[in-house]
This record gives C-alpha cells, sequence and structure tokens, in this order.
C-alpha cells in the first residue's frame, strides 16, 4: 500500500520535472520581461532578475502593445460572432438534413486547408480595390474564412449528437423547423458553442500572415505589433517579453477554460475525447 | 398565396436558408480569388514596376521550375515537414505513453503541457529569439558550461533551419501527445490483459495492439500537422527572415517575399497554385480517413 502510493507520486514528480523542462524557455520569457537595461546583454545572462516591477509592461502597452492587444480583441471577437452566427445553422442544417449530401459539408471543411498565402495575393488586390485593407470589417472577414469551416465541423459533430427524434417529437407538437432549430437543437449543442467560440477566437488571436499582409497601422493586431518591435528597437526585450506574455494571457485563459474539449477541437472535431 | 410562401420558407427551403449564408461567403471570400489568382498565373504582371497587365500563357510556370529558389524553398519546406513531423510525432508518442497512466495531478499537469501549442506562433518564435540570442541566450551558456560549445542558432546557414524545425516541434510536440494520449485511453484495458494471458511481452503487446489501435488517431494528427507544417511561415518570419542567405526559405515565405516585397503577381500567383495542388492532394487524403472513421 505504501510502496504504491509512492509509486504513484514518483511518477507525478517525474512527470512534473518533465514538464517543467519543456516549458522551461517560458520562464526565460517571465525572467526576462522583468529584466533591467542591464541585465540582458551581459555574460553569463541574468536567470533571476534583481528587481521584480512591471514597469516594462506598462511601456510596452504604450510602445503600441496597448492598441495592438485592442486591436486583437475587436478583430477576434468580431470574427467569432460573425463565423458563429453563419457556422451554427449551417451546421444544423448539415448534421440533421444532410443539405448538399457529403459533398458540400466536405468543400466547406477543405476550406480549412488552403494554404493563407495562397489566398492572400488575391485577396490582397480585391481589398485593395474595395477600400477593405487595414481595416477591422477586412480583418475580420478574412478570419472568418479560417473560423466557419471549423466551426461548422465542431458543431455539426455537436448537433449529430442530439437524437433525431427529440427534433422530430418537437415537430410533432406544432414547432415548424425553426422554432425546432432554436428551441430544441440550439440549447442541446451550448456548450458546443462555447467550445467553437473560444476555439475561433484563439485562431484569430494567434493568426500572422493575414495580418500582416492586409493591416498597415490602424487595425494591427499584436501578433504583427511584436515582430515589429524586434526589428524596431533591437534593445527593448523586456519590453518585448512582457508584450508576448500578455498577448499570452487571454488565450492561456481559453485554453484552461476548454481542456475538456481540447483535442476535440483541435482536430475538427475528427477525434473524439 | 401569402400563406403558401410563408409555408414554403418555413419548411421546405428552411435547410436550405441555413446553409446559403455560409456557401454564399465562402464562395465569395476563397473561390473567387482563387480563380481570378489562377486567370493572374498565366499573365505577367508587376505592380512595383507599374506596367500593364499581359498574357503570357503558361510561362510563370515554366519559369518557377527554372528558378533555383524556388527549388531551394520547396526542399526546405518538404526537410521541414519530413523531420519537423517525424520527431513531433516520436516524441508526442513517448510523453503520451509516460501520460497514459493514473497518477495525482495528471489533469494539471496536461493542461499545463498543452500551452506551448496554444500560444501564437509569434510569440513561440520571440521567445526563441531570445533562447538561441549568440553571445546572451541561455541556450549557448548552459552548452557553454556543459562543454559542449556555442553555435551560431539563428546565423549561420546551415543551423538556421534546423533552429526553426526545433521551436516548431517544442510548440506542436504536445498537440500530438494530446492527439495520441486520446487514442491510447481509448483502448480497453482488457486487450492487455489477454494479451498478457496469452504470454505477450511489453513489446509485443505494444505492436499488435497499441499502434493498429492507434492507427486512426495516428493519421488524423499527422495529416494534421503535415497540412500545417506546408503552412510554416511566421516561424521563418520572426526567427531568420529567411536567411542566412535563402538558407532557410520555405515555399510560403518565398510566395510572401515574391507577392508583397517583389511584387511579382503572376509569378506568386502561379507558385500559389503549386501549393493549392498539393494541399488538395492532401486535404482528398484526410477526408477518405475521416470517412473511414466515420462509416
Amino acid at each position: 500500500m505504501n510502496i504504491n502510493s509512492n509509486r504513484k507520486y514518483g511518477w507525478t514528480i517525474l512527470m512534473a520535472l518533465v514538464s517543467l523542462i519543456y516549458l522551461s524557455p517560458l520562464f526565460w520569457v517571465l525572467s526576462t520581461s522583468f529584466k533591467a537595461k542591464n541585465e540582458f546583454f551581459t555574460y553569463p545572462p541574468v536567470f533571476i532578475p534583481e528587481t521584480i516591477n512591471f514597469s516594462h509592461y506598462i511601456h510596452g502597452l504604450s510602445l503600441g502593445g496597448y492598441q495592438g492587444i485592442i486591436n486583437s480583441l475587436i478583430i477576434a471577437t468580431g470574427a467569432t460572432v460573425f463565423s458563429l452566427v453563419l457556422s451554427i445553422p449551417a451546421a444544423y442544417s448539415f448534421a440533421h438534413h444532410n443539405v448538399g449530401g457529403q459533398n458540400l459539408s466536405f468543400w466547406v471543411l477543405s476550406i480549412r486547408m488552403l494554404p493563407p498565402v495562397a489566398v492572400a495575393l488575391p485577396i490582397f488586390l480585391m481589398y485593395r480595390n474595395l477600400g477593405l485593407l487595414d481595416s477591422y470589417l477586412g480583418m475580420i472577414l478574412i478570419h472568418s474564412i479560417i473560423d466557419i469551416p471549423f466551426a461548422v465541423w465542431l458543431l455539426k459533430g455537436f448537433f449529430e449528437g442530439i437524437p433525431y427524434s427529440l427534433i422530430e417529437s418537437a415537430r410533432v407538437d406544432g414547432c415548424n423547423l425553426y422554432q425546432a432549430f432554436y428551441k430544441i437543437g440550439l440549447p442541446l449543442v451550448a456548450p458546443g458553442v462555447a467550445t467553437a467560440a473560444l476555439f475561433c477566437f484563439i485562431f484569430s488571436w494567434n493568426e500572422f500572415i493575414f495580418a500582416l499582409i492586409l493591416t498597415r497601422k490602424s487595425v494591427m493586431p499584436i501578433t504583427v505589433v511584436l515582430p515589429n518591435m524586434i526589428g524596431g528597437h533591437e534593445v527593448l526585450w523586456a519590453e518585448i517579453a512582457s508584450l508576448a506574455l500578455m498577448a499570452s494571457f487571454p488565450v492561456v485563459i481559453l485554453a484552461f477554460l476548454l481542456q475538456r474539449h481540447i483535442v476535440r477541437g483541435l482536430t475538427m472535431g475528427a477525434l473524439k475525447q | 398565396m401569402r400563406s403558401k410562401l410563408a409555408y414554403i420558407a418555413s419548411e421546405n427551403f428552411a435547410p436550405y436558408l441555413f446553409v446559403l449564408p455560409v456557401v454564399i461567403f465562402l464562395l465569395l471570400m476563397t473561390v473567387f480569388p482563387l480563380v481570378y489568382s489562377l486567370f493572374l498565373s498565366f499573365n505577367e504582371w508587376n505592380l512595383a514596376f507599374g506596367t500593364p497587365r499581359h498574357f503570357v500563357g503558361g510561362q510563370n510556370y515554366l519559369k518557377l521550375f527554372n528558378d533555383p529558389r524556388f527549388w531551394n524553398a520547396m526542399l526546405n519546406t518538404g526537410y521541414k515537414v519530413l523531420i519537423g513531423v517525424g520527431i513531433q510525432f516520436l516524441l508526442g508518442l513517448g510523453l503520451a505513453i509516460l501520460f497514459n497512466r493514473k497518477f495525482p495531478g495528471k489533469g494539471i499537469l496536461l493542461a499545463i503541457f498543452i500551452l506551448p501549442s496554444i500560444l501564437a506562433p509569434v510569440v513561440a518564435a520571440t521567445t526563441f529569439r531570445m533562447i538561441y540570442n549568440y553571445s546572451y541566450g541561455p541556450l549557448n551558456f548552459i552548452l557553454d558550461k556543459l562543454g559542449i560549445g556555442t553555435f551560431n542558432w539563428l546565423g549561420s546557414s546551415a543551423l538556421a533551419l534546423p533552429s526553426i524545425i526545433a521551436v516548431d516541434s517544442w510548440q506542436w510536440t504536445p498537440f500530438m501527445m494530446l492527439v495520441l494520449l486520446a487514442g491510447l485511453q481509448s483502448i480497453p484495458v482488457e486487450y492487455y490483459e489477454a494479451a498478457r494471458v496469452d504470454g505477450a511481452d511489453r513489446f509485443q503487446a505494444f505492436f499488435r495492439i497499441t499502434l493498429p489501435l492507434l492507427r486512426r488517431s495516428i493519421a488524423i494528427a499527422l495529416i494534421i500537422r503535415i497540412m500545417d507544417a506546408v503552412k510554416l511561415f511566421d516561424l521563418v518570419y520572426v526567427l531568420t527572415n529567411g536567411g542566412p542567405g535563402n538558407s532557410s526559405e520555405t515555399i510560403p515565405f518565398y510566395t510572401y517575399l515574391s507577392g508583397f516585397k517583389h511584387f511579382r503577381m503572376g509569378y506568386t500567383a502561379a507558385m500559389s497554385y503549386i501549393q493549392l495542388i498539393f494541399l488538395i492532394i492532401m486535404a482528398q487524403l484526410f477526408l477518405r480517413i475521416w470517412k473511414q472513421g466515420e462509416a
């Protein structure tokens, strides 16, 4: 009994150690974010900075980080809402009415696999003519082509999990199709909608190449602000590190909320946990 | 009449109305631009020179096949996919096996372990810009103290691409691990017990039970990773900018340069189409495996 429980905790310690080593690069970012100017260009490198204060965080925010984070928030939220409004009814229809057979839904899925750089050129030319370059709307629309195929497929799986008999009996009771959808179907897939929403937000928040090509200044998200700072002020590593951490904070929180569904989400519903 | 219209709207067409917005949106945002860029790929058009667009037939594709920089980028991408995804798979499988048992704190450790795969690739790249720093980075310091020596991780043409692959692997091994772990956990324990009764050792059990039953998880994880690895751009942009020279340039990065730095529209469109063809093949493979699992 005693030996058994020792072995149990032994494994915990071993795996905690493995995790600690694996994530150690992130500790370096954390430590760098607190370093004073004379602490990052030194040999041997400083592992633990002398003072812990958040002055670099504030300075980083004032150097464009704040606007970048706000822009990311607006774009990611907009893309999430827009994608879900379009995806939820489509997913329901694919799951329970088999509209367009398998081909249509697989076509939607295949959009997810498009290489962004191949789409970026014609979209750039199109946006130039439509005046959508460097606009929130343009970014929300382009991120939605990443989010929608994902959301449709994830939600299709959730809708398929509702027994069709439930919807049928609602119809017998006098609901029309719209009522059956939003009174019966929708509430039952609420966890699925939440999962899809969080993932859409993360994808949009982390996206880089479309943002790099389609934004200039006013709507530039944090993923583009960050590398620009490396080029611009090679010296300000503490500000860069603190911005990298602040940029990661929202997605880390979301990932914790998503834990139960993370495999299902990351594989677009192909694998259920 | 009015009630008839209402009936049609409410009943027969509702399922189509539900799908229509998505279809129209995706047609406008992907199919239309791609048709346009197919057209562009048969034209010569340089935005920087301001010369008018003119039709050149298949010349862009011909030029592409004779462009050593294109082949260098192809080779780098292939190398990156093969080695990178290979490392992620093997490490991921190893870690999944380590995590595939009951121990206290497992849930929390797993939740922390997945973090690299959740972070923006730009953040991962920024992190490793600091780690790889030749003079002040902790990696060279540690290697030097261990007596191994110091390396110019991002500044030498021999190491730049492997250094990028290492960051990509750091980021995506947890994803592999989690997907494979989910697969491992779905294998009933009884199978292993039966195998033990029949006298199978650990290795036999692994190759005869674990691997065959993990096939679908492995296939899906590999294909998702390969599709993403082919698109690799962010890390190259932040870590090396394709350099030194062209030594770490990947196909998406070269496409970006030719489109948005050299403004060669037709040429870029042609390059995009080569990637699209490859992606279509991969997507077909993925969908076939998916359908197999659903049947």
